[in-house]
């Protein structure tokens, strides 16, 4: 069943005198419980797409209707809530508030909601738990290492519940030990949750742990792979 | 509902960069204490001068003089005051000061007659400490206004020295009279004696009226009385008669005004910096927020919150310290025995919590503004 529905997706804006188009008609599908990864040279357009999708920014034209909703059509602060219902963004810098400590960012996105602060905080554990970190909820992002900092935010994004979860290059800044240990989080978030992911990678191992891989060049889709053997 | 939730996250940014914080907070709160001693100075000045509708007291002083030193008028004009119609009773004052010029701590004698002072005024002072037969009994004995006690710690049985004259506390009092407050009243006789040939000369006359109305009327009648006597008058209702006598000390207060809406400036510049700070080092930050799903406007409002945190924790230090200097320190302004109080009133607190409130809105308001329009995905590709 088709979550994500692009047709003629462009995306333009301007640089300097000149116009860059990184997004150029684009047709995609992704289905419900689907694990994408984008792959493509920099500058083909994955992460615009990802934006597109997690509605953080909005087509120049062409049709985008996530789970049915077209967010093109939606204000500002109808857009915001829609993000805070729907979609947990994973960034490759982790991009965790400084000041806050591991469970504090986690509960940032409860603040949203209409929720107790005990609500709140049985989310904030079963989150931290999901992602192994339950006994580090009280450190701050510079007492914790890059793939322990990456685990917080993927449990940041998915502490609201979203369907989708959206990767920016969610292993472009760890080793390789943690790199395996994010992926593998994901694929379970995948398999066991049911959760949308749709991820932009540049590596190549990566795209293992997805169902489906597809590759942009200048702002359209080039060629789509099906999953390879996921490395041990 | 949502920005209560989030009041920790603010608290937190407030601190993050704890130094600069600490300045703008030092700051805000240097700006807010000048602020509010120009504020309280400036009470001071619409207390001491602006007349209520039941005031029916006139102060007679001598013709084109400005100071208790020059102003000599005859103790026998008493009774021709008296048979003015209207007059239900004239005092005679000899005034006294410790120092002619404007001054935070000059001590003030007033020197009346003690039986028609006590029975003109003696329900208006609430005795608060020593006793009035005390005062009756000794010729030496003064009784204090409760700022000049507390500036000068004078407490019952102490002597102290002022313009060469030593008194004897017998009482401090209060009084709603700021005028009051920072005196010595003593016997007139005694007064007139510790100067050279003044027995029998007064500075001024503080005269009763029986209506409000007759004011006016009754001082045009006095100095017509007195017009073309030696020493002339000149008649002014006790509001009226301080304006006169402070008129310098009123006007430079009245700058000073000027003084304190240049320390909200401060604040503003302050905060205003401070916030846009922040912002700046925060915008991958505030667009991560956004991402998560905090509306713009939220995102202003947790950046302004910031601002009047700001401006509300160094308003209150500040405001608060103004008012605890000018309680203890017990300040007035006195020129020529006529005082300004500096007011420590703590409804100047609420004031300058008020005011810092306002000030942080507008403060933090543009770089939130600012912050919660960008194009967050432009914010990433930034950063």
């Amino acid at each position: 069943m088709t979550l994500i529905e692009c047709r003629e997706l462009t995306r333009e804006y301007r640089k300097g005198g000149s116009v860059i188009r990184p997004l150029d008609g684009l047709d995609l599908d992704v289905d419900r419980g689907e694990f994408l990864s984008l792959m493509g040279p920099s500058g083909s357009g994955k992460t615009t797409l990802l934006n597109l999708i997690a509605g953080i920014d909005s087509p120049t034209s062409g049709r985008l209707l996530v789970d049915g909703t077209d967010l093109a059509a939606l204000t500002r602060s109808r857009l915001a809530a829609w993000r805070s219902e729907h979609v947990g963004y994973v960034f490759q810098l982790y991009n965790l508030v400084p000041v806050l400590t591991a469970y504090e960012n986690v509960e940032l996105p409860l603040l949203l909601h209409p929720l107790s602060r005990r609500e709140r905080h049985e989310r904030v554990v079963s989150a931290l738990g999901r992602v192994g970190l339950d006994d580090r909820d009280s450190h701050y992002p510079r007492q914790l290492s890059g793939g322990q900092e990456q685990r917080v935010a993927i449990a940041r994004a998915i502490v609201t519940n979203p369907a989708i979860l959206v990767a920016d290059e969610p292993t472009g800044d760890l080793d390789k030990a943690s790199a395996h240990a994010v992926m593998s989080l994901l694929q379970e978030l995948n398999s066991e949750l049911g959760k949308t992911i749709i991820m932009v990678t540049h590596d190549p191992a990566t795209t293992a742990y997805s169902s489906r891989t597809l590759h942009l060049d200048k702002g359209r889709l080039a060629e789509a792979n099906e999953s390879r053997e996921v490395p041990a | 509902m949502t920005l209560p939730r989030c009041l920790p996250y603010v608290l937190k940014q407030v601190t993050r960069h704890r130094v600069r914080s600490l300045l703008t907070v030092a700051g805000i709160a240097i700006a807010m204490f000048l602020f509010t001693v120009v504020q309280a100075m400036s009470e001071g000045v619409g207390e001491a001068t602006s007349a209520s509708a039941n005031e029916t007291t006139l102060v007679v002083y001598r013709k084109d003089r400005y100071c208790p030193a020059t102003s000599q008028l005859p103790q026998d004009y008493q009774r021709r005051i008296e048979s003015v119609e209207g007059v239900v009773s004239a005092t005679p004052t000899k005034v006294v000061v410790s120092n002619c010029r404007t001054s935070l701590d000059v001590v003030t004698y007033r020197g009346v007659p003690k039986d028609a002072f006590l029975r003109d005024r003696g329900d208006a002072l609430e005795i608060v400490a020593g006793s009035v037969a005390d005062w009756q009994r000794r010729t030496d004995a003064a009784l204090v206004g409760e700022t000049l006690a507390n500036r000068r710690a004078l407490r019952p049985g102490m002597t102290f020295d002022a313009a060469g004259i030593t008194v004897y506390v017998a009482g401090v009092f209060r009084s709603d009279d700021p005028q009051d407050q920072n005196v010595a009243f003593t016997s007139l006789e005694f007064v007139q004696l510790a100067g050279r040939d003044q027995l029998g000369i007064v500075t001024q006359f503080e005269v009763k009226v029986a209506d409000a109305s007759l004011l006016e009327d009754v001082a045009a009648s006095i100095d017509e009385t007195f017009a073309t006597a030696q020493e002339p008058t000149a008649t002014f209702t006790k509001q009226a008669f301080v304006g006169r006598i402070a008129s310098d000390l009123i006007e430079l207060v009245g700058f000073a005004r000027w003084l304190g809406l240049g320390c909200l400036a401060a604040v503003l510049a302050l905060v205003g910096n401070s916030i846009l700070l922040s912002v700046q080092s925060r915008v991958s930050e505030h667009a991560v927020l956004q991402t998560l799903g905090f509306s713009g406007r939220l995102v202003t409002a947790l950046i302004v919150a910031e601002g009047i945190l700001l401006a509300i924790v160094g308003g209150a230090v500040g405001a608060s310290a103004a008012l605890a200097v000018a309680h203890i320190g017990s300040f007035a302004l006195s020129v020529e025995g006529t005082s300004i109080p500096i007011i420590a009133d703590p409804a100047l607190l609420l004031t300058g919590l008020v005011v810092c409130g306002v000030i942080g809105v507008v403060a933090g308001l543009f770089p939130a503004w600012q912050a919660s329009r960008r194009e967050i995905a432009a914010c990433f590709r930034t950063a």
